[in-house]
């Protein structure tokens, strides 16, 4: 597949690299199983810090459409195809409310749980 | 433009290194069988008549005169060397050509000898030949000991010397569109078949010489070896990037580099495994070609200077080939 990055746009290198993989997997340009370049290549290949594709790699495994083994590498997942990233983001929306109201994560995720019954 | 005058023919750039890959594919294959058949003349004495010169699952089946032994070493080894020296100094433009040139060679020489060697050890001082024993370990011997010699001799052997363009890239050549500052890779991975088709095949191979042999370490060997080296190379990894492009197996050795300085157009091509390149892998095509062969179809190939050309078949080419030329154009505006 083809990544692109534009290092003096605003958008974090990071986000710009799990962006490329999201929508290579919803034009299904990349499906289930296929690997994904290692991090450590991509990185030397894009000029960009090791941590920087470790981080996008992190996001896209969160967001449930790659899975990170041991010595195998990024693997794009068999539900590639659902994007869970609306949750993640509900879920990140959630973290940065309890913070902001400065309620303790225990709290908060006794109400997650309490909501998942 | 006012480009100054540069030869436009490709075909016109010598063969580089020819003084060494003859070295390599002739004299050195040439001294390995001259130094077995001196040891062999100096253990005539010794040796039964006729020698044992084939061994089935049960020890000797098979004898020969001493001559008729000692004819199998240039039958083997002169025949590969000449066709190893041929490849080399009339298509070995790419160093990775004349590496498996000096290899071939010396591994079809080394082998012969070595296993000439081994027989004739197995049976000296013995009255009859019938009486030599096992010689297993001294195949295995004759097996790795030329592979370990093949890989010296592609090593030494001169590599490229850098060569860039000096031409721009055509504008015939496909483009992406790719803004000034922003960065691209392109990666595709390609597979000769299913890993586990590679390791079914190596396995039912080295069943058969186990059953045939009844020696079943050297099945263990031969499947270890067989796996590494084909399991190896049957998985590739192509890369385009501010770099150029590069082609690696799962083994980190042989691979396919070409520099971005020294690429001149990138296009798609189509790939026939067979008619081309004899086969599927890593091969050398009847034009001097080098390809990452592992399928036929759509291929991207590469044009370099010194009349040079790499094939790789990959899904997509047409991007691959597209990211090429737009970055090489780059780099020489």
């Amino acid at each position: 597949m083809l990544f692109r990055i534009d290092p003096s746009a605003p958008e974090p290198i990071y986000a710009q690299i799990a962006a490329q993989v999201r929508s290579a997997a919803a034009r299904g340009e990349v499906g289930a199983g296929e690997r994904l370049p290692a991090a450590r290549d991509l990185a030397e290949s894009l000029q960009v810090n090791l941590h920087t594709v470790l981080r996008a790699y992190q996001d896209l495994r969160d967001a449930g459409l790659i899975e990170l083994r041991r010595g195998r590498g990024a693997v794009v997942s068999a539900g590639a195809g659902r994007d869970l990233t609306p949750l993640t983001d509900a879920v990140a929306a959630v973290a940065a409310t309890a913070r902001r109201l400065g309620v303790p994560p225990d709290t908060t995720l006794a109400l997650v749980r309490e909501a998942l019954r | 433009m006012t480009a100054p005058a540069r030869p436009t023919r490709r075909t016109t750039t010598p063969v580089p290194h020819r003084a060494a890959s003859t070295v390599l594919t002739l004299v050195v294959p040439a001294v390995l069988l001259l130094a077995a058949t001196a040891v062999a003349f100096a253990w005539r004495d010794r040796l039964p008549d006729p020698v044992a010169s084939h061994w089935g699952p049960d020890g000797v089946d098979g004898t020969s005169s001493f001559a008729g032994l000692l004819a199998v070493l240039p039958a083997v080894g002169v025949p590969f060397a000449v066709l190893a020296w041929a490849i080399a100094v009339f298509a070995g433009r790419s160093a990775l050509t004349r590496r498996f040139a000096a290899g071939l060679a010396v591994w079809v020489a080394g082998f012969a000898a070595a296993l000439t060697l081994a027989m004739l050890a197995a049976q000296l001082d013995l009255p009859e030949a019938a009486d030599a024993g096992d010689i297993g370990g001294g195949m295995a011997l004759a097996f790795a000991v030329p592979l370990a010699l093949a890989a010296l001799a592609a090593w030494v052997t001169p590599g490229d010397a850098a060569l860039p363009a000096t031409a721009p890239v055509p504008a015939s050549a496909a483009r992406l569109p790719l803004p000034d500052g922003e960065v691209a890779t392109w990666v595709r991975r390609i597979d000769w078949v299913h890993p586990g088709v590679v390791v079914a095949i190596c396995a039912a191979f080295a069943a058969v010489m186990g059953l045939t042999t009844r020696t079943w370490w050297f099945a263990a060997v031969l499947f270890a070896f067989l796996a590494t080296l084909v399991g190896g190379l049957s998985s590739w990894t192509v890369t385009v990037d501010a770099r150029g492009l590069v082609a690696r197996a799962r083994l980190p050795r042989p691979r396919v580099v070409v520099p971005l300085a020294e690429v001149e157009h990138a296009e798609v091509v189509q790939v026939s495994p067979l008619r081309e390149f004899g086969g599927w892998g890593l091969r050398m095509g009847i034009d001097g070609r080098v390809g990452v062969v592992l399928r036929g179809g759509e291929g991207l190939q590469v044009t370099r200077t010194g009349g040079r050309r790499v094939v790789v078949t990959v899904d997509d080419s047409a991007t691959g080939a597209a990211l090429l030329n737009t970055l090489a154009a780059r780099t020489r505006a």
